[in-house]
């Protein structure tokens, strides 16, 4: 089985810190940036297969990565942080072309399945339990 | 004023510092009280009242003298008819006398007016006592006696000698001529002596008019002039404490003159209002910041989301991984799990701390550490708008006496403000500075936005003036500010040129001579 190549991108430090290995653990192969010039660069080297990123951030917010992950490859899923559910930031993303939203706070388990539906998605399923109903 | 304090317990524990500052303005209000009535009471309408009670006295006086003198013009005029009549009398006698030596005519009818001319006297003794005396009287009245008793002589030596002319006769016709004469010119010196006399009085009489009139006038136009000073000297005054009041300054009025009067009651109800605006102001400054608070709540929310989230996933992780986890990474977890608890304490502390009423509490402040607290309440508008900003400060700045949430408050609306004004991605500037003027230290916001047109920038600082859509802002933002600045002896100015952003600079007294500032702001409202 192939690992999900996953590209995750928070100015917050501890977020990458602690689901860099948690995300390991169910099959990912995860690059962590807190800065998202350096993301954004790394992107127009690879293809990633999932790029989640957070929407508010300093410099570049989380709507032009998603732009420019869509403009180089729109087979990349890209899954969204928002800070709090707002729903029009969110349609926004979606009509944009991402994949989905995840509103923090979130447990690890609430991203590895947005995750682990992403690579079904791609048809590279990861050793994640998809339960529809939870 | 009675129910202030009671009002303010009734609020309970809570609010206790607004209590304290209620308390204190009200013993200010009270000791203002009792040093504006302990003066002695001279009131305005007492000043009329004397005015016109002095002007009704002097008119009695120069009436009195008035009357005195026509009274005296009619006697003096009386009594020269009276001394006409009583010279007519003398003169028949002596054309009776004359016409007996000349043609030896009767001489009985000259003595009938002799009798006329006493009796003139008698009656008129009173009259001419009182402006002759008594000597002149007995003098007249002997004289007429010595006259009527030649007169007599002559008529008896007639009887007794018949019409023939004795030499006696013209003896005794020289003493009548003679005693006939001086009676004439006595009783002529008289009357001339008394017309001056009458002329003398019709001219008092006539200056005293004219005297009475100038003094009358110099009296109105004293006692007019002193009333007109008084009182416009007074509305001038009330003028300037209106526009103090207006601009924020709530300094009470104190006693300046030596004594109350009718203003002294407006003086107690202008402070009675200056207490119930700081009161009312008080309630909208707390309304105003709790809108604040509202706009900022969005972003705090999120803040607070980010050590929410940390906290969730790093619990959750250890859960998951503590059996595989070394001790190392255990510590390094639960140690992240501390540090965000705190981050998000901080954040919650911030905004409370922010948003708790509280009253007037004055301190020496660190400017810039204020700064850097409202600059981090705002760092979710900010990021949320993706504009930077730049905050710089001179090293060692003086502390500024003042109250913290205030002032905090004053910066926030000032940052909000600016957030507004620029676009996405744009530049703020924050920058704290010793100020040109000595003793003061000036606080710059600088935006880079759109900048405010010349044609409303004189009614920025109205209070409910606003040029956001309705809902979104209030309009008391800026007078608000202004209000708050002023009163810590402060001034706001803006400097704004359309489409190259806006500046605004705050400077506040410092607390080098506390004395002193408070001395200056003492004069300035005096």
């Amino acid at each position: 089985m192939s690992h999900l190549e996953v590209l995750l991108l928070d100015d917050e430090p501890i977020v990458g810190k602690r689901l860099k290995p948690a995300l390991a653990k169910v099959g990912c192969e995860v690059e962590v940036f807190q800065d998202p010039v350096l993301a954004l660069k790394r992107i127009d080297e690879k293809d990633f297969d999932v790029v989640v990123t957070d929407i508010s951030m300093a410099e570049v917010d989380g709507m032009q990565v998603l732009e420019h992950v869509v403009a180089k490859n729109n087979r990349t899923k890209v899954i969204m942080i928002t800070g709090f559910a707002m729903m029009s930031l969110a349609r926004e993303a979606m009509e944009k072309g991402a994949f989905d939203f995840i509103a923090k706070p979130f447990k690890p388990d609430d991203l590895r399945l947005i995750i682990a539906r992403a690579a079904e998605a791609l048809g590279k399923p990861i050793d994640f339990e998809i339960n529809d109903n939870g | 004023m009675m129910s202030q304090p009671s009002k303010a317990n009734a609020e309970g524990p809570e609010s206790h510092d607004s209590i304290s500052g209620r308390h204190e303005r009200a013993r200010d209000f009270e000791e203002a009280k009792k040093a504006l009535l302990a003066r002695p009471r001279f009131s305005v309408r007492a000043q009329i009242y004397l005015g016109f009670a002095l002007v009704f006295l002097f008119t009695i006086i120069t009436v009195a003298g008035l009357l005195n003198s026509i009274y005296e013009v009619d006697h003096k005029v009386r009594f020269l008819e009276t001394v006409n009549q009583y010279l007519i009398q003398i003169e028949q006698a002596r054309r009776f006398e004359k016409n007996y030596f000349l043609y030896g005519t009767n001489l009985r009818e000259g003595l009938d007016n002799v009798y006329a001319a006493n009796q003139i006297l008698e009656i008129n003794r009173n009259q001419i006592l009182s402006i002759t005396g008594r000597n002149v009287y007995d003098q007249m009245l002997s004289n007429l006696k010595e006259y009527e008793a030649l007169l007599k002589r002559i008529i008896d030596l007639e009887q007794q000698w018949g019409n023939a002319l004795a030499n006696t006769e013209i003896d005794h016709s020289i003493d009548v001529r003679e005693q006939g004469q001086s009676m004439i010119s006595f009783a002529q010196e008289m009357a001339a002596k008394e017309r001056t006399a009458l002329e003398k009085s019709i001219n008092r009489a006539r200056q005293m008019h004219i005297y009475y009139l100038l003094a009358l006038m110099a009296i109105m136009v004293v006692n007019s002039f002193i009333l007109a000073r008084r009182i416009l000297v007074r509305i001038k005054q009330y003028k300037t404490f209106a526009q103090r009041i207006a601009s924020g300054d709530y300094t009470l009025i104190t006693p300046m003159r030596a004594y109350r009067d009718e203003f002294t009651e407006l003086a107690l109800a202008v402070n009675q209002m200056v207490l119930d605006v700081e009161a009312r102001e008080a309630v909208l400054i707390q309304s105003h910041k709790m809108r604040a608070v509202g706009t900022l709540t969005a972003g705090v929310a999120h803040e607070l989301n980010n050590p929410i989230n940390n906290i969730m996933i790093t619990g959750h992780m250890f859960l998951e991984d503590y059996d595989s986890l070394d001790e190392a990474d255990r510590k390094d977890m639960m140690q992240d799990v501390v540090n965000e608890t705190n981050r998000a304490k901080a954040i919650i502390a911030n905004l409370l701390d922010f948003a708790r009423e509280s009253g007037s509490q004055l301190a020496p402040l660190d400017v810039a550490a204020l700064l850097t607290d409202t600059i981090a309440l705002a760092s979710n508008r900010l990021k949320r708008s993706r504009i930077n900003i730049e905050f710089s400060k001179t090293e060692k700045l003086p502390r500024v006496h003042g109250d913290s949430q205030q002032l905090r408050q004053v910066f926030l609306n000032l940052i909000l403000n600016a957030i507004d004004a620029s676009k996405p991605g744009g530049k703020i500037s924050v920058t704290v500075l010793p100020a040109d003027e000595p003793h003061y230290v000036a606080i710059k916001v600088i935006d880079y936005g759109t900048g405010i047109p010349k044609h409303i920038l004189g009614s920025i600082f109205d209070p409910f003036f606003t040029t956001k859509p309705q809902g979104k802002g209030t309009g008391l933002g800026l007078s608000m500010s202004q209000g708050i600045v002023a009163k810590h002896g402060g001034l706001i100015r803006v400097f704004s040129q359309e489409g190259q952003g806006s500046t605004f600079t705050i400077t506040l007294p410092v607390t080098t001579f506390p004395a002193e500032i408070k001395a200056e702001t003492h004069l300035a409202n005096s």
